[in-house]
C-alpha cells in the first residue's frame, strides 16, 4: 500500500512536472543578429519575405512564426547596415527565406535544433535573382540553460536561427549588390 | 490516495493521446508538379530503411525514384529528399514524427517540406507515416 501512494504520488509530480507551462514561440528579439561585420552596405532597401514557419500553440512545442523570424532578420539587416532600409513593401531588392526545416527533438535535457532556411535576393528593377542560397544551422540548449524543456526547445530554436540570420547576412554582403 | 491516482492516470492518458498534426508548406514560385525523378538521401542515424519505405511510396505516386547511403545522388535529378524520423517507446517502439523536405536537384534549395506527428494512442506503421507526409507534400 505504502509503494501503491508513492507510486501515485511520484506519477503526479512527474504529470505536474511535465505539464507545466505552455509552450511559446522564439521570440524575434533574441533572433536577431547583434554583431555581423558586413564587407559591403547597400544603397538601396530591400523588402523581406518569409514563409514557411508555423506558430506555437500552447500544447504543442515551441516553433519559429513567418512574422517572428520576419522581424529578427529584418532587425538585423537594419543593424549590420546590409541595406540603406529595410521596407514593407516595394523596396529595390526582396529577400525571401523559406524555413524549409526545423529539426527538433522531442525531449532530452541538452536540445539540438537543426534548421535549413532557403533565401533568395531578387533584384525587384530587373526581376533577377542576385544571390541564392540554402543555409543550414543548429544551436544545443543545454540542460543547465533552463529547467523546462519547453523553454530548452525555445533557446535552442532561437539560437539556430540566429545563427542562420547572422550566416545570411554575412554572405549577402559578400555579393556586393 | 485513490482519487489522486485515478486523476493522475486521467492526466497521463491525455498526455499519451494528445494531437496526431499533418503540415506541409511549399517554398514561394515552387512548382512540384515539374519533378519527375527523386533522390532519398539516407539519414545516417537511421537504422530502419525509411529511405526505402519513401522511395518506395514516390514509386507508387507515379515518380521515378532511388535511395541509397550518399547524401548526393549518383546520377543527376529533379530533386533530393531528406528526412528527419524521430522514435519513442509506449509498449512498442513507434514513429511519433516524420518530417520530410524536398530540395531542388540542382541548387539544395528546399522547395517544400511535411510534417507529421502522432503520438502514442494515433500511432501509424513506418509505411502509414511516410504516406501520410508525403500525401500532405504532394496534395
Amino acid at each position: 500500500m505504502r509503494l501503491r501512494s508513492a507510486c501515485a504520488a511520484v506519477a503526479v509530480i512527474l504529470v505536474a512536472a511535465g505539464m507545466t507551462g505552455c509552450a511559446t514561440g522564439a521570440k524575434s528579439e533574441a533572433m536577431v543578429a547583434e554583431k555581423v561585420a558586413v564587407s559591403h552596405q547597400s544603397s538601396s532597401n530591400v523588402t523581406v519575405a518569409v514563409s514557411g514557419g508555423q506558430s506555437t500553440s500552447g500544447m504543442g512545442a515551441s516553433q519559429i512564426s513567418d512574422d517572428d523570424f520576419a522581424h529578427a532578420l529584418s532587425d538585423s539587416i537594419s543593424k549590420s547596415g546590409l541595406f540603406k532600409e529595410v521596407v514593407s513593401n516595394g523596396g529595390r531588392y526582396k529577400l525571401n527565406a523559406f524555413i524549409g526545416k526545423v529539426d527538433q527533438p522531442v525531449f532530452g535535457f541538452n536540445m539540438t535544433v537543426k534548421m535549413e532556411v532557403s533565401y533568395t535576393l531578387v533584384d525587384t528593377q530587373s526581376g533577377k535573382t542576385v544571390w541564392s542560397k540554402n543555409i543550414a544551422s543548429e544551436h544545443t540548449a543545454k540542460a543547465g540553460e533552463a529547467f523546462a524543456g519547453i523553454k530548452r526547445l525555445r533557446l535552442a530554436n532561437e539560437g539556430a536561427a540566429k545563427a542562420n540570420i547572422e550566416q545570411a547576412i554575412t554572405e549577402i554582403s559578400a555579393v556586393g549588390v | 490516495m485513490k482519487r489522486l491516482t485515478h486523476i493522475a492516470a486521467l492526466l497521463l492518458v491525455l498526455v499519451l493521446a494528445g494531437c496526431a498534426t499533418n503540415r506541409a508548406s511549399h517554398a514561394p514560385d515552387a512548382d512540384l508538379h515539374k519533378l519527375k525523378t527523386f533522390y532519398v538521401a539516407r539519414l545516417p542515424a537511421d537504422e530502419n530503411g525509411v529511405e526505402k519505405l519513401i522511395a518506395k511510396r514516390l514509386n507508387v505516386l507515379g515518380y521515378q525514384s532511388a535511395s541509397g547511403d550518399a547524401q548526393t545522388p549518383p546520377s543527376p535529378v529533379d530533386a533530393v529528399v531528406t528526412y528527419q524520423d524521430r522514435w519513442m517507446w509506449d509498449i512498442t517502439m513507434y514513429m511519433i514524427k516524420l518530417d520530410i523536405q524536398v530540395h531542388d536537384g540542382a541548387t539544395g534549395a528546399i522547395l517544400a517540406n511535411g510534417e507529421v506527428v502522432r503520438p502514442s494512442l494515433q500511432r501509424k506503421s513506418p509505411e502509414g507515416m511516410v504516406e501520410e507526409t508525403l500525401g500532405v507534400i504532394f496534395k
